[in-house]
C-alpha cells in the first residue's frame, strides 16, 4: 500500500533536540565532602566550552559551594555535552512520531503528574512555553515549577532522540532493502509511539472519550512540609 | 448559531454568543481561508496526523467546551485532555482560537486587549496585574530635602493605583513638594544668624565671633578676650567676624558676598582655581567649584571666562568695567533705601562733593582690579560704610551722567553675561520669600527701582529718561522712608536689594529672550506657509495638466474608432467588389 509521501518513508534527518531551541537538558548530582549538588537546567550546546568554566565558578560562588565543586560541576557538564555532540553528526529517524510524555516530578512543595502526547517531527515544538501554559493554568506560584516541567520534557525528548538515531544506525546496519527500512521503522521507532494510522484515521474521532479523560488529566499537589521531608527521604534512599 | 450581536444569552430558540464582529467569517460547516493560512499544517497534507477533518474536530470540540459555560475561561489544560494529539499543535489551535475570540471572549479574563492574546499568558498576567504598592519602595527613602536624613511620612491619599507613595504628588495631598535640588535658600543664611556655639567654651555666640582664619573654628568675644583661643591658635589668626557680617561658613553656606566675590574671580581668572580660592578667602577650592556649578549660570561664567582670556584686554576690562558698572549701579539704584541715614550723614558731612571726583575716578578707570576690589570691599564689612558713601554720592552725581554710563554699559554687557542673569533670574524668582517684604516696607518702590535697572540694560534710549526719572523718584522717597528701617541691620539690606535688583533685571531679560523665541517661531511659521502655497499650486498645476491629458485621451480615443469604422468600411468594400482570397 501506498503511504502518503511524506509518511514514515522519511528521509533521515541530521540530530538535534526535536524543539524550536536546540537546548540540551543537563543533570548534576555531585555529592563531594558531605554536600550535595543537584541541579537540571538546559544548555545550549552552540556556546563556547569556556562558559563551562565560567558557569562553574558562578555557580559556586553564588550558592556558597566549597570550590571542589568548580571542577567537578564543570566535568559533569562537559561530559554530557560532548555525548549531546557525539549524536550530533549522526542521523535520525523521526518519522511521524507523536510520543506519549508523562511528567512526574516533585519541585518544593509542587508534586506534578501529567501525561500528554507530542509530536517529534515538530519543530516548532517549545517545551518552556507548554510549561508556561501549565503553570498558568493550574495557577502554579512556585516560580521554579516552569523551568522544571520544561526540562523533564525535554529530558524525555532528548532520550526518545537519542533512541531514534540508535535505531537508525540498526536499520542502516540491518540494511534490508526500502521496505523493509520502512517496516523496520515504523515498527522499531513505534515503540513509544503511537500507531497513527490508527488513531488519525478516517473514521475515528481525534476526541477522547470521556472515561479517558482522567489519563491525560494533569494532576498538580501541594505538598506540606512533612509530606516533602518524607519524599526527599525516600528518593534519597532511592539513589544510593 | 451564533451571531455577533452585542446582546448576549436572550433565549428564543437558539442560544446567543458573541464573538467579536472580525471573526464572523467563522461557520460551523466550513473551514475559511482565515484558518487555513493561519494553521496550515493542517492543510498541507504532510501528515496523516493533521488533516482538515482533525483540525475542524478540534476547533468544534474547543468551541463547544468553552460555551458549555462562557462565563468561564477556559484554558488550554482542560482541553487537551480531551483531545489526542501533540500538545503543541494543539495549543497552537488553541491560541488561534482565543485571538479570534471564538473562546473565552465574553469569559472573566486575566487579559482583555486582544494584543495581549498574542504573548503568552504569563505575560498578560504581569502585563495587566498593576500592583498597587503602599509607600515607598523598599530601599528607597523618602527625605524633606535633598541630603537632609530625615524622612517624611506619606501622606494618607492613596487615592489612585500609580502611587509609589511619594510625595511628589502635588496639590491633592497638602504637603508640600520637596524642593528642586537646584534649591537654594538666598535668604536662609541671612535668617538664621543665630545659633554658632564657641568653640572652645561652648556658649553661643551672640553678638559676634572670632572666626579661626586657618580652619573652621569659631570662638566667642569673651573667649577671645580671655585668651581662650584652643590648641595651636594664636591671636593673629582669629577674625573677627559680626553676625549678619561674613560669619562663620563651614564651605556649605555662601553668602551673597563670597558669591561676588567668586563670580569675580571665576569671571578673571577662569579656571585657575587656585586664584579663584585665593581671591574668596573663606572658602576653599572645591568649595569654589563645587558652588560654582551649583550656581545656575556657573557653567556660563566659566564659559565667559574663557572667552576673555582670549580676547585683547581692552575688551577685557571694559565688559569688565561694564560688569562691575552695572552690578555697582543696580546696587546704587537699588540701595538707597538703606542709605538713608548714611546720605543724612553725609550729607551734612559735606563729604558729596569731594568724594564725588574720587567715585567717578574709580569707575571709571579700567583697572583690571578694580572690579574685585570693588566688590571684595562688599564682602568686607570694614569697607562697607566706605562704600555706601561712595555709593550715595553717585547717586548725588549729575543724573544725565549716571545714565549716559548705564546705556554705555548696556550695550557692553554681553549676551552671555545676558543669558547667565536671565538664568539667574530664572533661579532667584523661584526662591523668592517673603525675606526681603519684611526688611523693606516700601516694596512697591523698590520692585519700581528694580525694574528700572532692567529697563536700563535692555534700552539705552529709554533709560536714559527712565532713568533719571526714576532716580529722581528713588532720592524723595528714601528720604521719607527713613527712620523706619534702623532695626535691620545693613548688610542684610544690600544683600537682598542686590539680589532682587539682578532677579528683575535677569526676568526682564528672559522676557525678551522670550519675544525673541515667539518672533523666530512666527517667521518659521511663515516659511513653513509659504512653502506649503507653493506645493498647492505645483499640485494644482499639475491637476490642471491631468484634466488636459484625460481630454487629450478621449479625444485620441474617438480618433481611433473613427479609423477603426473607416478601415472596416474600406474593406467592405474592398470585399463586395470580390477581392477573392483573403489574405490576413
Amino acid at each position: 500500500m501506498k503511504l502518503p509521501a511524506t509518511s514514515s518513508s522519511k528521509a533521515p534527518v541530521k540530530f538535534r533536540m526535536p524543539t524550536a531551541d536546540n537546548l540540551v537538558p543537563i543533570r548534576l548530582d555531585i555529592e563531594t565532602e558531605g554536600q550535595r549538588y543537584k541541579d537540571a537546567f538546559t544548555w545550549n550546546p552552540s556556546d563556547p566550552d569556556s562558559e563551562v568554566v565560567v558557569f562553574a565558578k558562578r555557580t559556586v560562588r553564588d550558592l556558597k559551594l566549597p570550590p571542589q565543586f568548580i571542577t567537578q560541576i564543570a566535568q559533569s557538564i562537559q561530559t554530557q555535552l560532548t555525548e549531546f555532540r557525539s549524536y550530533e553528526g549522526q542521523d535520525m529517524y523521526t518519522a511521524e512520531k507523536i510520543v506519549p510524555i508523562k511528567l512526574d516530578l516533585r519541585v518544593n512543595h509542587t508534586l506534578i503528574k501529567d501525561h500528554f502526547l507530542w509530536d517529534l517531527n515538530n519543530y516548532e515544538s517549545d517545551p518552556e512555553e507548554f510549561a508556561r501554559t501549565f503553570c498558568n493554568d493550574m495557577g502554579i506560584e512556585d516560580p521554579e515549577v516552569g523551568p522544571a516541567v520544561a526540562f523533564a520534557i525535554r529530558e524525555q525528548l532528548y532520550e526518545i532522540a537519542i533512541q531514534s538515531v540508535a535505531s537508525a544506525r540498526e536499520i542502516k546496519i540491518s540494511k534490508k532493502g526500502r521496505r523493509g527500512a520502512e517496516h523496520a521503522i515504523s515498527s522499531k521507532g513505534g515503540g513509544n509511539a503511537l500507531d497513527l494510522m490508527k488513531l488519525f484515521r478516517y473514521n475515528s474521532s481525534v476526541v477522547r472519550k470521556r472515561k479517558e479523560w482522567y489519563v491525560y488529566e494533569p494532576i498538580v499537589d501541594i505538598l506540606s512540609n512533612e509530606e516533602v521531608d518524607a519524599l526527599e527521604a525516600r528518593e534519597d534512599r532511592n539513589t544510593r | 448559531m451564533e451571531m455577533p450581536q452585542y446582546d448576549p444569552n436572550t433565549k428564543p430558540e437558539f442560544e446567543l454568543y458573541t464573538i467579536p464582529s472580525h471573526s464572523s467569517w467563522f461557520r460551523w460547516d466550513d473551514i475559511h481561508e482565515t484558518e487555513r493560512t493561519a494553521l496550515k499544517e493542517f492543510f498541507d497534507g504532510s501528515s496523516i496526523s493533521r488533516t482538515p477533518k482533525i483540525y475542524k474536530e478540534y476547533r468544534d470540540f474547543m468551541i463547544n467546551k468553552y460555551r458549555e459555560e462562557p462565563s468561564r475561561r477556559l484554558t488550554f489544560t482542560q482541553v487537551r485532555k480531551s483531545l489526542v494529539g501533540d500538545v503543541s499543535l494543539l495549543h497552537k489551535v488553541f491560541r488561534f482560537l482565543d485571538e479570534w475570540g471564538l473562546i473565552n471572549f465574553g469569559a472573566v479574563s486575566r487579559g482583555d486587549d486582544s494584543d495581549n492574546r498574542d504573548s503568552s499568558l504569563g505575560d498578560t498576567e504581569l502585563k495587566n496585574q498593576v500592583k498597587i504598592e503602599e509607600g515607598a519602595p523598599n530601599g528607597v527613602r523618602v527625605v524633606a530635602l535633598p541630603n537632609s536624613l530625615k524622612p517624611i511620612s506619606v501622606p494618607n491619599s492613596g487615592a489612585d493605583g500609580s502611587g509609589n507613595g511619594k510625595v511628589a504628588v502635588a496639590g491633592e495631598t497638602g504637603v508640600k513638594l520637596p524642593p528642586l535640588a537646584s534649591y537654594s535658600d538666598v535668604f536662609g543664611d541671612l535668617v538664621k544668624l543665630k545659633g554658632f556655639k564657641c568653640g572652645s567654651c561652648g556658649e553661643q555666640c551672640n553678638s559676634g565671633c572670632y572666626e579661626y582664619s586657618k580652619g573652621s573654628f569659631v570662638i566667642c568675644e569673651k573667649c577671645f578676650k580671655n585668651g581662650n583661643y584652643g590648641e595651636d591658635k594664636s591671636k593673629d589668626d582669629f577674625r573677627f567676624s559680626d553676625l549678619g557680617g561674613n560669619s562663620l561658613t563651614h564651605g556649605a553656606t555662601w553668602t551673597e558676598a563670597e558669591t561676588l566675590l567668586l563670580l569675580e574671580s571665576v569671571m578673571r581668572h577662569g579656571d585657575n582655581w587656585e586664584l579663584v580660592a585665593q581671591n574668596v578667602p573663606t572658602k576653599s577650592k572645591l568649595d569654589c567649584i563645587s558652588k560654582l556649578i551649583e550656581l545656575p549660570f556657573g557653567e556660563f561664567m566659566m564659559g565667559s571666562a574663557h572667552e576673555m582670556n582670549s580676547c585683547p584686554t581692552g575688551s577685557l576690562n571694559s565688559l569688565k568695567e561694564g560688569q562691575s558698572a552695572s552690578s555697582e549701579n543696580q546696587n546704587d539704584v537699588k540701595m538707597e533705601d538703606q542709605v538713608h541715614d548714611q546720605m543724612n550723614e553725609s550729607k551734612q558731612n559735606g563729604d558729596a562733593a569731594t568724594e564725588e571726583p574720587p567715585a567717578k575716578r574709580k569707575r571709571i578707570a579700567p583697572l583690571s582690579d578694580g572690579g574685585s576690589t570693588l566688590i571684595k570691599q562688599v564682602g568686607g564689612l570694614d569697607s562697607v560704610l566706605d562704600n555706601l558713601e561712595h555709593y550715595q554720592t553717585f547717586l548725588l552725581m549729575d543724573c544725565s551722567d549716571a545714565s549716559f554710563e548705564v546705556a554705555h554699559i548696556s550695550t557692553m554687557v554681553g549676551p552671555h553675561v545676558t543669558a547667565a542673569a536671565a538664568e539667574a533670574a530664572v533661579a532667584a524668582l523661584c526662591n523668592e520669600s517673603s525675606c526681603p517684604r519684611e526688611i523693606f516696607d516700601g516694596d512697591e518702590d523698590y520692585l519700581a527701582n528694580g525694574l528700572s535697572s532692567p529697563t536700563m540694560v535692555s534700552d539705552p534710549e529709554r533709560a536714559l529718561q527712565v532713568d533719571a526719572s526714576k532716580m529722581e523718584e528713588n532720592q524723595s522717597e528714601t528720604q521719607d522712608a527713613s527712620s523706619e528701617k534702623n532695626d535691620v541691620p545693613l548688610n542684610l539690606r544690600i544683600r537682598t536689594a542686590t539680589a532682587t535688583a539682578l532677579g528683575a533685571a535677569a526676568a526682564n531679560a528672559k522676557l525678551l529672550a522670550d519675544q525673541e523665541d515667539r518672533e523666530i517661531e512666527h517667521l518659521v511659521a511663515i516659511i513653513i506657509e509659504t512653502q506649503m502655497k507653493k506645493l498647492h499650486s505645483k499640485i494644482n498645476y499639475f491637476d490642471d495638466l491631468e484634466l488636459i491629458m484625460e481630454k487629450e485621451y478621449n479625444e485620441m480615443m474617438q480618433l481611433k474608432e473613427c479609423l477603426v469604422e473607416e478601415r472596416i468600411d474600406v474593406l467592405e468594400r474592398a470585399l463586395k467588389t470580390g477581392v477573392s482570397k483573403w489574405r490576413s
